[in-house]
């Protein structure tokens, strides 16, 4: 129950940073959510998205963590293993 | 202009490096940024429209300042593999023409994810804090 509730709320607040990072405030962010969904995922914006996780949730990560992710399902599980 | 900027490989950077240039204004340099920055208020240029504002003389341009720690940055600290991706910067107080000013980063975070270097940015003449803020700089590796 306590993980479902943390994981409620990374996801709160991993909406919270997408919708900064790419000035969209009806993005939704689902498990599911890859860069192929969202026009602006660029190489840059996926650099922004990655360091304002990091700042907003104290982690770091490295290339290899990040570069194996395959959706933000994935990128939310890494963020549950470091908490 | 020829000055070479310096390369800095990301093994070489840590939390803690600093930075810094030590810079005076001139009222020629004044001039031109407002020519340059087409921001000819008259804080900048009128001296006595300046004192009736209550300040001691022409105030520097803010942007004139964020100007020096392109500089840092550009120059220094990263230095020639970066690119710069965002800036916030507080003014505190005014700088005048020719007052000794120092502008310094310090390295607050790195994220050997992205190869992005946070900065701390402090700009100061003496004791007197200028402006404060942070600087996000992308070094690119080959």
């Amino acid at each position: 129950m306590k993980s479902d509730n943390n994981l409620t709320q990374i996801y709160s607040k991993l909406t919270e940073i997408f919708r900064d990072v790419f000035d969209d405030d009806s993005l939704q962010v689902t498990p599911e959510l890859t860069a192929a969904d969202v026009d602006e995922w660029d190489s840059l914006n996926h650099i922004r998205l990655v360091v304002s996780i990091e700042r907003a949730f104290g982690l770091s990560f490295s290339a290899a963590q990040v570069g194996r992710l395959k959706n933000v399902g994935e990128f939310a599980e890494l963020i549950v293993s470091k908490l | 202009m020829t000055a070479e900027s310096r390369a800095i490989a990301w093994g070489e950077l840590a939390v803690g490096t600093a930075a810094s240039i030590d810079f005076v204004v001139s009222a020629e340099e004044l001039q031109q940024f407002a020519t340059l920055s087409g921001d000819c208020n008259p804080l900048h240029v009128d001296a006595d429209f300046a004192r009736s504002k209550g300040f001691d003389d022409v105030v520097v341009h803010g942007a004139l300042l964020v100007a020096k720690v392109s500089q840092l940055i550009g120059m220094h600290l990263p230095g020639r593999d970066s690119v710069w991706t965002g800036l916030a910067l507080q003014f505190r107080q005014p700088l005048y023409v020719g007052r000794e000013a120092r502008v310094e980063a310090v390295i607050l975070r790195l994220s050997p994810a992205t190869g992005m270097v946070l900065l701390k940015l402090t700009l100061r003449a003496g004791e007197v804090l200028l402006a404060k803020g942070e600087a996000e700089v992308l070094l690119v590796r080959s």
